[in-house]
């Protein structure tokens, strides 16, 4: 079995998982991050894209909201290019007016949140469809984030420093030695999902940032961490029908906010208990209930069109609580399983948002400090990831690239506006094994069409690659990571004739890969199908079944390690809708 | 005023107006803008797959029966001998046109053709461009693209095709062969194409890459206006037999099918106006007198004894649904056969060979193609409705669409053909 | 720009499922990549703007003409043209307007300047040399068939000092800058027409409808002109008179355009909206109402018809046609031509006056197939009109005027009154 020495392990390639291997490599240890599928799989790549100025939580949980605003002025330093600078207003809608807001206004100060009162009116002007009958806005200093981008522009921080980040390699067991009372972790063993080999990873501290996995995690020494997930679900409107963060001045509950983040806005969100965090159902109480809480804010929005569902689950964790997940604490919690459960070697990283991924990397490798006897100071505040330097995301900016460089030609995603070069240099970077991984790097398939044009021309693209050598690579150095999503950087580098050796899994086959990804579109599509989106499918239906006959494709038994997951089904299928008028009875099969 | 009224400018609505027209009637046709024939393969689907996707029909007229027997309310099933002489009638007017189409060499089977994935695609009669890829055939393929073209992948093509037993190998020509354009879709290479300077370049460079005894697949992109003498022309000039794959829309195939139809309508006396999209009606009992569409004044009315309902279900925008699963259709609000509610129209995979439930959705019509209500009852007397709009098919999975179409198309208005 | 309200033009882009319909039909397009079609600059680009952004992301945009095919053939309603316009005017609230286009804009006044002394302003406008230097400095196409202003005066002038049919029945004729500078042939021949069907015609003072300003991105001086013109005419809706137009588009800016491109509807847009007419939809409304004259004169010949794009804009049919095949003898063939080229203001312009020549060879190209013996043809744009002479060398009139000679009214070669 292949073996790898190292003075960091982290579990997880989430925010914190890369944050913590950010911060560690930057103290100078050896760091291996590993992550049983791709970047941002977990959590991060499922939220709403919120940057948190704190405003949120300044009544429920004011420790955590300062912890936000703090973050949050960092993150617009360290991480620029993934946020864009929306700002955000808190609304008091007929239905929430009370003393909240002026508690919620005063809060802000106490905790030195910015927050000023605008007139209704003004609020107005930069919303147009903002609910007119709202009674009082403030505005605080919310954004949007690209949690895709942040997540891979830190792991290139933490490459440059020396750290090894291997997706697809899925943790079998944590390696313990010693007897109860007194044990250690040591590493753990470990699979490469890609080629099916396992591989040992040695450790002097193994850090558990596995998020919602994370009590899975340290299960396999039996140590018991009890993640409460809370499986929030959002959906997402077309376009950006606003381009402020949206949030109901009221204490925190479903449905309460809106993001405007890259192309789509999005409603958020509910809270529900689960059990599995890796297949998570949507249900239709939910929808609705995202689109009536929605209505609050932007009266109409119920019949805008809508072009994606999804879920995640919160990772929420307080030690022995047994109440609602909605109110959970949003605070972190770090874990030393030395003093808790006799474990040395070994930390767990859980709970709190993304705005505090950074911090909680931190206080993570403070601990891990201590043990290790070395005391580096934390770096990250003050140190600017690859690409940050590009200033903060504007919507409009992949369209003036491929307007200044005319690359109209090169579009591959015309929804998104991803050009050929982005895709193959993000294949040739990041190892694929699904269009879904390609997806998270350069926004394939999000727009309207949800894959109907590109997911073609993608397959074809990469099989065109696949030509070119069938070797993986889990370094790629010789691309720049912080670029993924800007058609002129790729351009560039594509002309510069930089070509680095193809990171594809040899194991992808084309014909799985097309199969897979438009399964994948279907389930975050089934909750949010009717109207126009209806009518696209029926569309991309006929492309993908009527013209191109890709429900016959050869290869039909051929599987990728996230084949599985895409086929369970995304939705609750049981009726759940009062008929309305004009509905006949279904006399059909 | 008219005699008829079609409203939809796709092949049901095209071909119901040209049977209106033969049989002598002033026909205006309505549509708010042009169909799906600009997004298929410009072939005549007839049945591809029955009773589920997972099953392919090799003699599709044969099927029928099963089909009739099976699913009583098929559009096929009340078309009862429709659809054999509405092929019939396409084969002859399509010859008429220049543009001819045929079916397989044995009479009644399915045609196979390659995809633009390269799997094999049922069909029933193809154009004449594609008839030399038919899949029986012996010949090995040679399959050709263009490089950095976005639209059309030989090497996958090709693959895929030698995974099912077919012979075939790839070529990537340069792209400006054709056109020096950078931004091309392939509408604009089809129309670069209807230069003989061009087809000669390209001509030349086949001429290159051929190996003697195969066949040559390209993107359906051989001309569009003068897409005859070009097909002509290349296949004289390479020497080989040459055949069009269809690949993303828009259709090159389907926009030449239907600018045949419409020039033959235009000949016949039929009005086309596109970009009037039907926005109220009226009538009188169960008599409708005219409908409205929407224009930058005041609504235009179109007054006809007739009306014919071509406007594609879902796909073509002839039915709309919310977020409550409330469905109807958009002109006349007919009463929709259609699932119960939202929780029973899809199935959870994409590819479920069953299809999803919502797209069955569809206006329920008697024998006479007159929409019917839930009591079987006719709704108006000069109403009929033909094409995708009806219930009780999903002819994209069966691969239908075409032939259902034509077969619809003809029974409208009871004319005595 | 930004949506400002679900009724806003740029919510049509989520009518759009990315068919490629409009990319397929764009005359632009098929003829240059500086265009890359209306989808991509439409509803895909659309997404990617609003408002407040430091910059605007365009620059294509740009060539798009404006001459609506995209609109027609796109199945799902989605407004191309106009979600293009506001993306232009976008570019020009930020980048500012070039001179010229500022120039085009002020179609109103140039005709009026220019109608002090007709002659010296044609002497100097249409000579190589003027046309020469025009290019080099300001960026009109030295060839484009600029029009010439009317030695005759201009049709207000002969309105207001020639004796009119007082009548109980009224209409209120709206001329716009064209007729009222270049071709006042054409609003006599309106006039004498309306006159003989028993109308009295009102000319009231009106403004420019504003399209050059519209396409060129000028939006506040646009919004200008269209509330001033609102002010004048929609009194004379509210009496319930008609409000005539030979200009489709003029009809077109004021019935639907303006009030949709500035995001501007309230209840004078609408009144005004239901009072207009183009002139030929308004004859065949009198003909379906059997009030039209049906005394026409034989006028045998073969008369090729350019159907221009804003008359197709308007989706009120084929009413051009619709009267002229009432006219015994008049062979009408209706051409399938998408667009003259000419476009507005756009093939004036020097970076896009090869584009919109090849755009427009499809029209030419359908008036030289009707044979050599025709000796007019007909369309209802002005720009158009001129278009067609440049391209065919053939004379163009307008489809009042072939009505005025059918009615033995109007001579179609001196392009006067009998």
């Amino acid at each position: 079995m292949k073996r790898i020495e190292t003075d960091i392990l982290v579990i997880g390639g989430g925010a914190t998982g890369t944050g913590v291997a950010w911060d560690a490599a930057l103290r100078g240890f050896r760091v291996v991050l590993v992550e049983k599928r791709d970047l941002t799989h977990g959590t991060t790549g499922r939220y709403h894209g919120l940057l948190h100025s704190g405003g949120r939580y300044v009544v429920k949980d004011p420790h955590s909201a300062a912890e936000c605003i703090a973050e949050n002025r960092i993150l617009r330093k360290t991480h620029a290019h993934c946020i864009e600078d929306t700002g955000g207003f808190f609304v008091v809608t007929p239905e929430d007016d009370n003393d909240y807001p002026d508690r919620f206004h005063a809060a802000c100060q106490r905790l030195g949140i910015p927050c000023e009162e605008i007139s209704v009116a003004e609020a107005l002007k930069r919303e147009p469809l903002l609910n007119p009958r709202a009674r009082r806005v403030f505005v605080v200093p919310d954004a949007a984030a690209d949690s895709f981008q942040a997540t891979h522009s830190t792991a290139q921080a933490a490459r440059h420093a020396g750290a090894r980040i291997l997706t697809y390699h899925e943790v079998v067991q944590l390696i313990a030695e010693g007897s109860d009372g007194a044990r250690r972790v040591v590493g753990a063993r470990v699979r490469d999902v890609a080629r099916g080999e396992d591989v040992e990873i040695r450790a002097a501290m193994t850090i558990n940032a596995a998020g919602a996995w994370a009590g899975q995690i340290a299960r396999t020494i039996g140590v018991r961490v009890d993640v409460i997930p809370g499986k929030g679900t959002m959906i997402a409107v077309n376009h950006r029908i606003i381009n402020t963060v949206l949030n109901r001045c009221k204490m925190p509950a479903d449905g309460d906010i809106i993001v405007p983040i890259h192309t789509v806005s999005v409603l958020g969100t509910t809270d529900v208990h689960v059990q599995d965090p890796e297949h998570l159902t949507i249900e239709p109480w939910e929808v609705e209930l995202l689109l009536r809480e929605g209505e609050q804010l932007i009266p109409g929005v119920r019949r805008a069109r809508f072009v994606r569902a999804w879920a995640g689950v919160r990772p929420l964790y307080q030690e022995h609580y047994s109440g609602a997940t909605r109110d959970v604490t949003r605070d972190f919690t770090l874990l030393d399983h030395h003093t808790r459960d006799g474990v040395a070697g070994f930390l767990t990283i859980i709970g709190g948002k993304w705005t505090t991924f950074r911090l909680m990397a931190q206080v993570t490798m403070d601990k891990a400090c201590e043990y290790l006897g070395t005391c580096k100071p934390c770096l990250t505040a003050t140190t600017p990831v690859p690409g940050a330097e590009h200033g903060h995301y504007w919507l409009g900016h992949r369209l003036r690239e491929v307007e200044e460089h005319h690359l109209q030609n090169e579009l591959v995603c015309e929804c998104e506006l991803v050009t050929r070069t982005m895709l193959e240099n993000a294949a040739r970077n990041n190892p694929t094994l699904t269009l879904d991984d390609l997806r998270r790097d350069v926004r394939l398939g999000m727009g309207p069409c949800q894959g109907g044009f590109c997911t073609y021309r993608a397959v074809g693209i990469l099989h065109e690659l696949k030509d070119e050598g069938r070797k993986t690579n889990d370094e790629g150095e010789t691309w720049e990571v912080a670029t993924m999503q800007s058609p002129a950087h790729n351009q560039r580098s594509a002309i510069s004739g930089q070509r680095s050796p193809l990171a594809i899994s040899p194991f992808t086959n084309s014909n799985l890969l097309l199969r897979d990804f438009l399964q994948e579109r279907w389930k975050g599509l089934l909750p949010i199908l009717w109207g126009q989106q209806l009518k696209q499918e029926r569309l991309d239906e006929l492309i993908y079944l009527a013209l191109m006959n890709a429900d016959h494709l050869p290869d039909k038994d051929a599987r990728s390690p996230m084949s599985d997951f895409y086929a369970r089904p995304g939705v609750v299928t049981t009726a759940d809708h009062r008929p309305s008028v004009g509905i006949e009875e279904a006399r059909d099969e | 005023m008219s005699d008829v009224i079609v409203i939809g400018a796709g092949l049901a609505g095209l071909m119901a107006a040209y049977y209106a027209a033969r049989a002598g009637e002033r026909v205006k046709i309505v549509a708010k803008g042009l169909g799906a024939t600009h997004w298929h393969a410009g072939t005549v689907d007839v049945l591809g797959y029955y009773p589920t996707a997972a099953t392919p029909v090799a003699r599709p007229l044969d099927t029928l029966r099963d089909l009739t027997r099976a699913q009583p309310q098929h559009p096929y099933a009340l078309a009862d001998g429709a659809l054999d002489r509405a092929l019939q009638d396409f084969v002859t007017l399509m010859q008429e046109v220049g543009l001819p189409y045929a079916g397989a060499t044995s009479t009644g089977d399915n045609l196979w053709l390659p995809s633009p994935l390269g799997v094999a695609r049922p069909t029933f009669l193809a154009p004449r461009a594609q008839r030399a890829g038919d899949l029986s055939r012996p010949e090995p393929m040679l399959i050709v693209g263009f490089q950095g073209w976005r639209d059309f992948y030989p090497t996958l093509i090709a693959e895929n095709l030698n995974k099912q037993g077919h012979r075939a190998r790839a070529e990537l020509l340069p792209l400006d062969l054709i056109s020096a354009r950078r931004d091309v879709n392939t509408v604009q290479l089809a129309t670069a194409l209807d230069d003989p300077a061009r087809v000669e370049s390209l001509a030349a460079a086949l001429r290159k890459v051929v190996q003697p005894g195969e066949r040559i697949g390209l993107p359906a992109i051989l001309g569009l206006d003068a897409h005859v003498t070009t097909l002509e022309r290349l296949e004289t000039q390479v020497g080989a037999p040459i055949f069009e794959i269809p690949t993303l829309p828009p259709s090159v195939p389907g926009i030449r099918l239907t600018n045949a139809l419409r020039n033959r309508l235009r000949q016949l006396g039929v009005r086309i106006e596109i970009n009037a999209d039907v926005i109220g009606f009226r009538a009188e009992g169960d008599r409708v007198m005219w409908i409205e569409s929407e224009a930058s004044g005041r609504p235009l009315k179109h007054r006809a004894e007739k009306f014919i309902l071509a406007t594609g279900g879902i796909l073509g925008g002839g039915i709309n649904s919310d977020h409550t699963g409330k469905v109807w259709e958009v002109i006349f609000n007919l009463p929709l056969v259609a699932p119960a509610n939202r929780g029973q129209w899809f199935r959870a995979h994409f590819f479920d060979p069953e299809g999803h439930p919502i797209f069955r959705a569809g206006v329920a019509v008697d024998r006479e193609f007159q929409p019917i209500d839930a009591r079987g009852a006719r709704v108006f007397t000069n109403v009929w409705a033909v094409g995708n709009v009806l219930a009780h098919c999903d002819p994209v999975r069966e691969r239908s669409l075409e032939g259902i179409a034509l077969a619809t198309a003809r029974c409208a208005l009871t004319i005595d053909h | 720009m930004h949506t400002t309200s679900w009724h806003s033009v740029g919510m049509t882009l989520d009518e759009c499922i990315k068919c490629n319909i409009c990319t397929a039909y764009c005359p632009v397009a098929a003829v240059t990549d500086k265009f890359p079609g209306p989808k991509y600059a439409g509803p895909q680009a659309q997404r990617f703007r609003e408002s407040g952004q430091l910059q605007s992301p365009d620059f294509s945009v740009d060539y798009c003409s404006a001459c609506r095919v995209c609109n027609e053939v796109c199945p799902s309603g989605v407004r191309i043209a106009e979600i293009n316009a506001r993306a232009k005017a976008q570019i020009v609230a930020e980048r500012g307007i070039p001179l010229r286009n500022w120039f085009f804009g002020r179609n109103e006044q140039l005709g009026r300047i220019g109608s002090i002394a007709p002659h010296l302003a044609n002497l100097g406008f249409h000579n190589p040399v003027s046309r020469y230097l025009a290019e080099k400095i300001m960026g009109v196409a030295r060839h484009a068939p600029i029009p010439r202003w009317s030695t005759q005066g201009s049709f207000r002038k002969w309105f207001f000092s020639t004796p009119r049919l007082k009548s109980d029945k009224k209409v209120v004729y709206f001329h716009g800058c064209s007729t009222n500078y270049y071709e006042p042939c054409v609003g006599k021949a309106a006039v004498i027409v309306l006159e003989h069907l028993g109308y009295e015609v009102i000319v009231p003072p009106q403004n420019c409808c504003g399209l050059p300003m519209l396409n060129n991105g000028e939006f506040p001086a646009a919004e200008k002109l269209y509330r001033s013109n609102l002010e004048k005419l929609v009194p004379y809706a509210d009496k319930g008179y008609p409000i005539i137009g030979t200009s489709v588009s003029c009809v077109l800016v004021l019935r639907e355009e303006a009030s949709e491109m500035l995001d501007l509807e309230n209840e004078a847009t609408r009144q005004l909206k239901a009072a207009m007419w183009d002139m030929m939809e308004w004859l065949r409304d009198l003909r379906e109402r059997g009030e039209l004259d049906m005394n026409f004169r034989e006028l045998k010949m073969v008369l090729p018809y350019h159907v221009s794009c804003q008359a197709r804009a308007h989706r009120m049919g084929r009413p051009a046609l619709d009267v002229m095949t009432l006219i015994p003898g008049l062979d009408v063939r209706e051409g399938n031509a998408k667009c003259c080229g000419l476009a507005g203001t756009y093939g004036y312009k020097v970076e896009k006056y090869e584009i919109a020549m090849k755009v427009g060879e499809e029209a030419f190209r359908f008036v030289r197939a009707q044979g050599d013996e025709v000796r007019f043809t007909t369309s209802d744009s002005e720009i158009c009109r001129w278009q067609l002479e440049h391209g065919t060398h053939k004379a163009c009139r307008a489809p009042i005027e072939i009505i005025a000679a059918a009615y033995g009214l109007y001579d179609l070669d001196k392009r006067q009154p009998i």
